[in-house]
Parts: structure tokens; C-alpha cells; sequence
């Protein structure tokens, strides 16, 4: 890949973190349409998500003051520290009580494969950019190895996962958006 | 008997304070909708329900997540009437606003439901501008170039956007209305169009993550008449 150019690279990234957060989207919904109003309220405010912690920026002038190699660290570390909760959610699917059970469980395979690819693509790009983008933050995942036993609290669990989620994907989307622009300087018909 | 009577009258009250020259507390708002058309500040409206009878206003509250902070609305003028304006000081993303409209008369207050909105799930862009057709020609063919600029807020260069387009176009006198999708070009060419034709066009844009803004209001174009220029071609 070494002769690939990093604008080049940072096209097709954008093109999987797009796909994933607008998977994250459409899992959201098919959850949302079957979700009970009480689990709206016990709910866990998104706070709570493990991924919190880290500071990324609020709005367009903040992020735009990033550096790249920073932008791609925040995005590799989000990426990163959904690694494990994936695999909670996908080895827990088919315990999920709802009607549209097979299709979440299709998309959540396909958002895994979709993180792995995307994870593997943005490694290659951080060894193009200075030592900053190698630095990864440790956000561990303490939520455990299953979504709890009650339809209930399983339902729950799934909603507030894809919820952070959700969250998180569109921050790497808008980073990865701002990378290309960044390196497609010479392209500007595309930004 | 007299609880019926009791709730009759209070019936009466709520649904025609005004006609029986009773008068009550206002009635509940509804926060309908927000918007943002650029990622970057956003608006919220709401529906108004009765006065009661009585001189009403309105406040805006919000909370953002992690924090006790209660805010009142920062502008009740730059989104028109019933809406609040974020600006961008006041506006940031991947964080839910916690959002309560209060109607308050001399009687007292009634609140809203309260809205939990991130900004990042509400864009919708402004229409895209400057929509301009000129009729080009390729080996003696005429056809139509549709040209647009993305809309002036929304901060397409830096990616902080992403647009894509859709173009349709009608020609005078037809209802159906022809759709071209043109991705995140600002330039689409239409072939095959009728000589001499009236042909209405518009254009409309969608965020990489976000809904279809309004399209443009109508350009129109006479095609030029060329079967004539055509058919003389080939008699010579």
C-alpha cells in the first residue's frame, strides 16, 4: 500500500466510516421501532457511554484547530475502544428479544467488519503521518461480556451501546471528512 | 352530582375559555421541530396552544448534557416568531440539548414536553444558490448545462459538510417531473431535450448525514430550436 496516496487512502476511510455511522443509523431505528417507552426513561444518559471521557472537539471552529495527526489519534482511538463492546453486542444478538432479530444481527456482522476494515485502513494511514497519530487513548469497556438477562435490560442495553455508538461513528466520519478535505487540497471540486 | 357539575364547567372552561369569559392558565406548547441547516447553529420552533383569555409569553429553556445549568433562550428574533436561535457560541455538537418551552399568562405557566436534540441528527441545508442553465453544444447537438453553488452557510471546503445533489426538471405544460442525481458535483448536462421546449428546473442538496433541503425555486430555460438546423445539414 505504500505507494498509495494518503489522499487516496483517507477516501476510501471516508467511504467505510460513512457507511458505518449510516449503519449505526439504520440499527438505531429497526431497535427504536420495537423499544419499550419505560426503557426511554431508565435509559442511561449518554454520559454514561464508556467513550465519554475522551475530549474531542465540540464544534467546527474547535476541530478545525486540531491537527491531522491528532484528528486521526481521536479517530483511532474511538475505533479502537469499540473493539470489545462490538463483540458483546454481536455474540449477544441472537438473545435479542425482537421482531427484526436476523436483520440486527446481519448488521451488526457488517458493523464489525466494517470497523475491522476501517481500524486496518486508518493504522496504514497513521504510518504516513507524524508519531502523534500513532498515540491510541485507552478507553476500556467495563459494561461486561453480556446485555443482562430481562427482555427489559437487554433491550436497554442494545439501545444505549448503539446509541454511543451511533454518536461516536458520526465524530469519526466528521474527522476522517475533514482529513480528506485536508489532503484533497490540490482537488478542490471534491470539498 | 355536583363533581359532574364541577367538571362540566371546567370542561367548558379548558375548551372555550374565551367565549364563556373564562379565563385559565395557557395551554401546553409543543416544541415541533429543529434545525440545523449547516452544522454549526441551530433553530427550534414551537406551536403555541390557547392563551387562556390572557396576555401569554413564551420562554425557552435549555439544558445541556453534564450540566445542573439551566439557560434561557439566547435569541427570540433571528428565527422569526415561536423559535429560538443558537448561534454559533451557543451551539455544540455531539451533545443533547435538553430542550422546554414555558407558557406563562397571569394565571400561571404550563411547560412543554420537553425535546432531546443533538445538532448532528437535525441538519437540513439551505436550498443550493445561483442555479444557472445555459444550452452548450457538442458536434452541432445542443444541451443543457445546470450549474449551482452549495449554499452559502454550509462549509463545504473545509468538509466540514459533505453535499450531494439531485436535480429535476420539467418541461412547460408536463406534470412529471424528471430526477437526476449528480452526487457532489456542482455541474450536471441534460441531453435530449425537445426543440424549442420551455424547460423548468430546480435543485435541491443533502448532507453527508442529515435530510433533503427545499429545492431551489424554479429556473427556466427556452431550448433552442434545432431539428430545422439539422434537417438542412443533411439535405446539403
Amino acid at each position: 500500500c505504500s505507494g498509495v496516496p494518503i489522499g487516496d487512502l483517507l477516501e476510501r476511510a471516508a467511504q467505510h466510516s460513512d457507511k458505518l455511522y449510516s449503519l449505526s443509523t439504520t440499527l438505531t431505528h429497526d431497535l427504536d421501532s420495537h423499544f419499550p417507552p419505560m426503557g426511554r426513561m431508565i435509559m442511561p444518559r449518554p454520559s454514561a457511554c464508556h467513550t465519554s471521557s475522551l475530549q474531542t472537539p465540540g464544534d467546527k471552529e474547535q476541530a478545525l484547530q486540531v491537527s491531522e495527526s491528532e484528528l486521526l489519534s481521536l479517530a483511532r482511538s474511538l475505533l479502537q475502544a469499540w473493539a470489545d463492546p462490538l463483540v458483546v453486542l454481536s455474540s449477544s444478538a441472537n438473545t435479542l428479544p425482537h421482531p427484526a432479530q436476523s436483520k440486527i444481527i446481519n448488521k451488526i456482522h457488517e458493523l464489525q467488519e466494517h470497523s475491522k476494515n476501517l481500524g486496518d485502513g486508518l493504522n496504514i494511514i497513521s504510518g504516513k503521518m507524524d508519531p502523534t497519530a500513532q498515540t491510541i487513548s485507552s478507553l476500556p469497556y467495563r459494561g461486561g461480556n453480556d446485555v443482562g438477562q430481562d427482555k427489559l435490560s437487554k433491550l436497554i442495553k442494545f439501545q444505549f451501546l448503539l446509541s454511543c455508538f451511533r454518536r461516536d461513528s458520526h465524530k469519526i466520519d466528521s474527522f476522517l471528512k475533514v482529513l480528506r478535505c485536508r489532503a484533497a487540497k490540490t482537488q478542490p471540486h471534491l470539498c | 352530582m355536583r363533581n359532574v357539575q364541577e367538571l362540566t364547567w371546567l370542561l367548558l372552561l379548558v375548551l372555550t375559555p374565551r367565549t364563556k369569559g373564562g379565563l385559565s392558565r395557557p395551554g401546553k406548547p409543543t416544541l415541533t421541530s429543529c434545525r440545523s441547516p449547516e452544522k454549526e447553529t441551530f433553530t427550534c420552533w414551537w406551536q403555541p396552544a390557547s392563551d387562556g383569555g390572557l396576555p401569554t409569553t413564551y420562554a425557552l429553556y435549555y439544558r445541556k448534557e453534564n450540566s445542573e445549568i439551566m439557560y434561557e433562550c439566547p435569541d427570540y428574533f433571528t428565527g422569526g416568531e415561536n423559535s429560538c436561535f443558537f448561534n454559533k457560541n451557543n451551539t455544540s455538537i455531539w451533545v443533547n440539548y435538553n430542550i422546554t418551552v414555558v407558557a406563562t399568562n397571569r394565571l400561571g405557566s404550563t411547560f412543554s414536553d420537553s425535546v432531546d436534540v443533538d445538532v448532528v441528527y437535525i441538519v437540513q441545508p439551505n436550498p443550493p444558490e445561483n442555479v444557472s442553465l445555459s444550452v452548450m453544444e457538442d458536434k452541432g447537438w445542443p444541451f443543457l448545462r445546470v450549474a449551482w453553488a452549495p449554499p452559502r452557510k454550509a462549509d463545504t471546503r473545509s468538509g466540514w459538510i459533505t453535499l450531494i445533489y439531485e436535480l429535476r426538471i420539467r418541461s412547460e405544460g408536463e406534470n412529471e417531473w424528471e430526477t437526476h442525481v449528480a452526487g457532489q458535483q456542482k455541474l450536471f448536462n441534460i441531453f435530449s431535450l425537445r426543440s424549442g421546449g420551455l424547460y423548468l428546473v430546480q435543485v435541491r442538496c443533502k448532507p453527508d448525514h442529515g435530510f433533503w433541503s427545499d429545492w431551489s425555486s424554479p429556473s427556466q430555460i427556452r431550448f433552442p430550436e434545432y431539428f430545422h438546423q439539422e434537417k438542412s445539414a443533411w439535405i446539403v
